[in-house]
């Protein structure tokens, strides 16, 4: 069955992101002390208005904490934000942005 | 932004640990993980180590002028009562959880609140307050102890969803937008206490909407009950958030912001006014 979240998602740019290989990130501990250790490095403080999400990166709309991942991230892929214990998946905005949505 | 694309070192032999992707992990895998309590203890030593009550030690209260101290001693007095509002709801609710997974998480969720309780009971003792919980009792806003009491009735009417969305997305939810709010103008004892208990609270409130979103998933008619609750309530906690930014000395744009930050978790649920 077709995901609707999913399938809300894909625009033209992503059809066009989906013929590229991800980009791959090597993620460095940034400091975010809420979860175990071995977590910490794929979460990290929202810096305010001047900070900007990379693309392997997406707010969780709960909690306001950054989802980082080792993977440049798409619409349609899914996510775990550990220090709120939600799953999430990743879609495209209206104003074109990745975001994620609550996938209960 | 803290993350680097790879350069020639990246052409290195990665180990495990480096191959760890967290999104990778199975749904139930991720579930069993974050609701147990080894999670938890890994989670909170990571910022409560080498604290007391809640605050690094090498920080100091500073003396505040008269009417400061008065509103300090009102909002941390309230801050209290939610507190233990939270505390006898989530124990009672362990009783009636529908499984393993769920019980343990409460059992860690009641850990976090009576910290709570003792460090903003700590923290009234450190402003000269003789008899902190008399001062609670003398100074506890209507509005909160109404709630507090529909919580209660909920709990011990073993209503599980409606006590879920009253304890850990309606009131968690208040708790976690105005502690960041106070946070941000609050002396530096106050604000090293209230950040260290807006950690606790993102899995509090996580827990809360995520357990019910699975709940109206499998049984969507919940959601017209759900609504009846928060219409019930609605006003208390907008009275008490109005009462507590007043207080605080926030501005009417501010307050209306926060009010809607609350609003923000009932209807990604579906629950909205």
């Amino acid at each position: 069955m077709t995901d609707p979240l999913q399938q809300e998602s894909t625009t033209a740019k992503d059809l066009e992101l989906e013929s590229r290989p991800r980009q791959r990130f090597e993620l460095e501990d940034t400091g975010f002390d809420e979860v175990p250790p071995r977590f910490r490095k794929f979460y990290r403080r929202w810096r305010g208005p001047g900070d900007q999400l990379a693309p392997n990166e997406v707010i969780c709309p709960v909690c306001k904490v950054v989802i980082r991942s080792t993977r440049e991230l798409r619409p349609g892929d899914r996510v775990y934000c550990m220090p709120c214990m939600s799953r999430l998946i990743v879609v495209r905005g209206e104003d074109g942005r990745l975001e994620a949505r609550v996938a209960y | 932004m803290g993350n680097q694309e790879p350069g020639p070192q990246a052409n290195r032999t990665l180990s495990e640990q480096d191959h760890f992707e967290v999104h990778d992990l199975a749904p139930e895998v991720f579930y069993e993980q974050v609701h147990s309590f080894e999670f938890w203890f890994q989670a909170v030593q990571g910022y409560l180590s080498g604290k007391v009550y809640g605050v690094d030690p090498n920080l100091s209260a500073p003396s505040l002028p008269d009417l400061d101290r008065d509103r300090l001693i009102t909002v941390l007095c309230n801050y209290c009562v939610g507190e233990t509002a939270a505390l006898e709801g989530a124990s009672g609710l362990i009783a009636i959880a529908p499984n393993r997974h769920t019980k343990i998480f409460l059992s860690t969720q009641v850990v976090d609140e009576g910290r709570h309780l003792e460090v903003f009971l700590h923290r009234l003792r450190l402003l000269d307050v003789a008899d902190p919980e008399g001062e609670v009792e003398r100074r506890a806003s209507r509005s909160l102890l109404l709630f507090k009491r529909r919580l209660l009735e909920l709990v011990n009417g073993k209503d599980w969803e409606a006590a879920i969305f009253a304890q850990n997305v309606i009131l968690e939810s208040l708790e976690f937008t105005v502690f960041q709010s106070h946070a941000r103008e609050a002396d530096p004892v106050t604000r090293d206490l209230l950040l260290g208990i807006v950690k606790d609270e993102r899995r509090h409130i996580g827990f809360g909407e995520n357990e019910l979103g699975r709940r109206l998933q499998l049984a969507p008619h919940i959601r017209a009950r759900l609504g009846q609750v928060k219409r019930e309530l609605d006003h208390l906690v907008l009275d008490t958030l109005e009462e507590t930014l007043l207080e605080l000395g926030a501005d009417p744009v501010e307050r209306e912001k926060l009010g809607r930050a609350y609003l923000e978790a009932a209807a990604r649920l579906g629950l909205e006014t």
